[in-house]
């Protein structure tokens, strides 16, 4: 079964191709990394998959459905969730605000406007079972702005994953954090449940070869290379495009 | 055909008015992401100021231009240096601070000039008619005209080709990487806003002879602002000019046929234009 | 704006509840101490309080920032005084839900429009909206009494209890009781889900939309919600006013919930009611001390507020309560 699959997608800005006819699949359950130098177009691909940016060709299908002109609200209704390159928890307001908005935004009681939230018990319950599971139990009352970086991500990668998704798109999860904090994600990632698939872009190239099954490179929105992490590490294309060619064997050396 | 032709005069001459005032609106908008919403009533001040030194004083046209847009150059740029720098990362505040001012600077004028309005003047030698297609046409709309264009190309030609325009749309991209190049991003704003204000202010004075000189102008001017950057589209004189040229000639051939309509015909483009294109004719994202 | 602090949680108002039982008893019994004048002072401040709440729900609550929410009062207003005037009906029972219908007809309308500008624009296109319906009131010959701009000869609101009329203090009352019931609804309106998606949105809108939200649609219905609101004070104010005039439908009028939502606490709840209460004060004398002088005074204070008090003067207020008052302890779940 095929979770995703994108036909000659294009993207683009007034001359410049930020994506240009990228096509491949993901079956479900794949853990699938994006890598590529920067400006290579990985974020950009991210919002053309989620609804942020509508493509100037090609197709998208999610699930056999396809999701090519749907809005993201849809798409995270059909099952997508992302964690966002800056992150986009809402600062101002509380860990717990964050966190029932977001278990909330699939829910059909959504736009209930006469019942107070705190009366919808099993969404209080699953607000207090995710951020328990996340340690931040505790820190519920605190604006999202008082929390660490590593927090951060953590919070929205768990909040993401509250809304139960079918694929999830972890958008540079580790930037910003220390070893320790990438560590967690990777572990977190690990511990998914296999009917999820999850598509990750991410420079940090230890967790990309920790964490991925397969990988695509990404280059001036081409993509280059589609292949298992031994294949894309053989590749001479990449080697080229990332290290220059003398430093590939020392690199293929320590991995 | 004589009908056409000089309802579109005055359509344009109108129109031009209206670009003299969106374009300054446009650029702080455009270079500084804000809504100045005192834009109008800097308008007012200068159609105040210029009036008293070109006829009360009786220094002429010229000086009054001068002293029109110099009075609400200063005006403007005390209010950027003062008060709105300090809100820089903050837009909203920044739009309700300026509307505070459209109160503050009505009543000001009220308090100096009265409530009676002046009566409309233009230069000198822009008095009487010229011969258009054989009929008499007022010189100083000609005027209005190709002052409006001069304007036009001398905004245009600073905003693509000047060091000054470049740092402004630089600014507008991407603020801090702008300032990390070393470029005082503090010092252009003031400037612009500076500008802006002057040109509020001269086109008090020359659109004087066409909206008079009246203590309403402050929310009347605001309001015909808006809506040609509604409909012309943000951030560029070609979408100040396109809109302000569509509004004044529509306008002006809607008065001419429908004069009970008055601003109608002004409403029903904007509306039509926000549901067609809501960024404006020639609009950018900003 | 930084107009949200964590203290603010939502159930932290509602433990601490003295503050509404006493703002109630004095809202209840205070008039009964005051002359015509004052009494007619306190209705229109709940009036205003009533629209001011109404507008922050779109541009506190929701973060938009709409300069045309007079329009919605108006309409109310006038749709009372035209039914007066027209059909000769001074029956509230008619009178107010054909006002508060009509705005919030209005509300749909131009809603729909303005929704299609973002960010900016959104402030431009209802900024003119509003001063299109004040064209029209200008404009349009039905919409005026015979030889003036506006119309006059509204009376207060016939009941239709027999042997019963209206006077100042039970007008007062009257409005009291409308007051209290929409403070109760925006209330739990703000506290439902859909207040708190409203919040998101201000927040962040790109990532409610990632999330599941039709952000147009929570947008919209806050809009035509605020109308109605907006139309229920406007319908009071009509009554109180006796007279309706196209400048309650543009800008002058459409300002005034914004100085004193921003003056009393933009986004809390009661910010609003806190802030027309000083603004009707200031207002008040202001007009006695010097008429010609007051849309300075108004000016000023609204740049002062903005400049060095930007969370409002009911934030202020609140902190001190919260500093020095009874503690009725914390909210976790």
């Amino acid at each position: 079964m095929e979770a995703l699959r994108t036909k000659a997608l294009s993207k683009q800005f007034g001359g410049v191709d930020a994506v240009n006819d990228v096509s491949f699949a993901v079956n479900v359950g794949e853990r699938l990394a994006i890598i590529g130098p920067n400006g290579a177009g990985k974020t950009t691909l991210f919002n053309l998959i989620n609804g942020q940016l509508s493509p100037t060709a090609g197709r998208i299908s999610f699930f056999g459905q396809d999701v090519t002109s749907l809005p993201p609200h849809r798409r995270a209704h059909l099952g997508q969730a992302r964690a966002f390159q800056v992150i986009s928890l809402l600062q101002k307001l509380t860990v717990l605000q964050n966190t029932l908005l977001t278990i909330n935004g699939t829910k059909p009681h959504r736009f209930a406007m006469f019942r107070p939230v705190k009366k919808f018990e099993d969404v209080l319950q699953k607000a207090s079972d995710t951020l328990k599971g996340l340690d931040l139990w505790e820190k519920q009352d605190q604006p999202v702005s008082n929390l660490s970086h590593g927090e951060q991500r953590r919070l929205e990668i768990g909040l993401g994953l509250s809304m139960e998704p079918k694929l999830l798109l972890l958008d540079e999860p580790s930037a910003g954090l220390t070893k320790e904090e990438s560590a967690e994600i990777i572990g977190i990632i690990k511990n998914l449940r296999t009917d999820i698939t999850v598509l990750i872009v991410d420079h940090d190239m230890d967790m990309v070869f920790e964490v991925a099954e397969r990988i695509l490179v990404l280059h001036y929105g081409q993509l280059i290379a589609d292949g298992d992490p031994g294949q894309i590490q053989a590749d001479r294309k990449v080697r080229e495009i990332y290290m220059g060619v003398e430093d590939a064997v020392d690199y293929a050396g320590t991995a | 055909m004589d009908w056409f032709v000089i309802n579109l005069l005055n359509g344009i001459s109108y129109g031009m008015v209206l670009f003299l005032i969106a374009s300054g609106m446009s650029i702080v908008l455009g270079a500084m992401g804000i809504i100045n919403l005192a834009h109008g009533a800097l308008y007012m001040v200068g159609a105040y100021m210029g009036w008293t030194v070109a006829v009360k004083w009786g220094a002429g046209f010229g000086l009054g231009l001068l002293a029109g847009g110099l009075c609400a150059g200063l005006v403007g740029l005390a209010i950027e240096r003062g008060l709105l720098r300090h809100l820089y990362k903050k837009p909203n505040e920044q739009v309700l601070l300026t509307f505070g001012f459209v109160y503050i600077l009505a009543n000001l004028c009220l308090w100096i000039w009265g409530g009676w309005p002046r009566m409309p003047f233009t230069a000198n030698f822009l008095t009487g008619s010229m011969e258009i297609l054989g009929r008499a046409y007022p010189k100083a709309r000609v005027a209005v005209i190709v002052v409006g264009l001069v304007l036009a190309i001398g905004l245009w030609w600073l905003q693509e080709k000047t060091r000054m325009g470049a740092i402004v749309r630089a600014g507008m991209d991407d603020k801090e990487m702008t300032m990390g190049l070393g470029i005082n991003l503090e010092r252009a704003f003031a400037l612009i806003f500076f500008v802006s204000a002057f040109i509020a202010g001269s086109a008090g004075v020359i659109g004087a002879q066409l909206l008079g000189v009246h203590n309403a102008l402050g929310m009347d001017i605001l309001l015909l602002a808006l809506i040609v950057i509604i409909v012309g589209g943000v951030g560029s004189i070609q979408g100040a000019l396109l809109g302000g040229i569509l509004i004044g000639v529509i306008d002006g051939f809607g008065k001419a046929i429908f004069p009970q309509l008055a601003m109608f015909t002004m409403y029903l483009t904007m509306i039509v234009v926000i549901i067609v294109r809501p960024a404006g004719l020639l609009g950018r994202k900003i | 704006m930084e107009t949200i602090k964590h203290e603010k949680g939502q159930d932290r108002w509602v433990s601490r509840g003295a503050p509404y039982i006493l703002g109630t008893l004095v809202l209840l019994v205070t008039p009964l101490f005051l002359d015509t004048y004052g009494q007619g002072l306190m209705t229109r401040f709940l009036i205003f309080a009533l629209f001011a709440m109404s507008f922050n729900i779109v541009f506190g609550y929701a973060g938009l920032m709409s300069l045309g929410h007079a329009a919605f009062f108006g309409a109310g207003g006038y749709t009372v005084a035209l039914l007066k005037l027209h059909y000769d009906v001074n029956l509230f029972w008619i009178s107010a839900p054909l006002g508060i219908l009509v705005a919030t007809l209005i509300a749909a309308l131009f809603g729909i429009i303005a929704l299609r500008a973002s960010g900016i624009y959104f402030l431009l296109v209802t900024f003119a909206l509003g001063q299109m319906l004040y064209s029209l009131a200008w404009n349009v010959k039905w919409l005026n009494s015979k030889g003036m701009q506006g119309i006059t000869g509204i009376n207060l609101p016939d009941l239709g209890i027999p042997g019963f009329t209206l006077d100042t203090i039970w007008f007062y009352y009257l409005v009291l009781i409308f007051f209290l019931l929409s403070c109760v609804l925006l209330y739990r309106l703000v506290i439902s889900p859909f207040g708190l998606a409203l919040e998101g949105i201000r927040e962040g809108e790109p990532r409610m939309d990632a999330v599941g939200y039709n952000t147009w649609y929570l947008k919209y219905a806050a809009f035509v919600v605020s109308g109605a609101f907006a139309g229920l004070a406007g319908v009071l104010f009509a009554y109180y006013n006796f007279f309706v005039s196209p400048n309650h439908l543009g800008i002058a009028t459409s300002f005034l919930p914004m100085v004193m939502t921003i003056m009393g606490g933009l986004g809390t709840f009661l910010g609003p009611v806190v802030g027309a209460a000083v603004f009707i004060f200031v207002e008040n004398f202001a007009s006695i001390l010097s008429p010609q002088r007051w849309p300075l005074v108004l000016g000023t204070l609204f740049v002062l507020t903005i400049m060095f008090a930007r969370e409002g003067i009911g934030v202020y207020l609140w902190r001190l309560w919260t500093r020095w008052g009874p503690n009725y302890g914390s909210v976790k779940n």
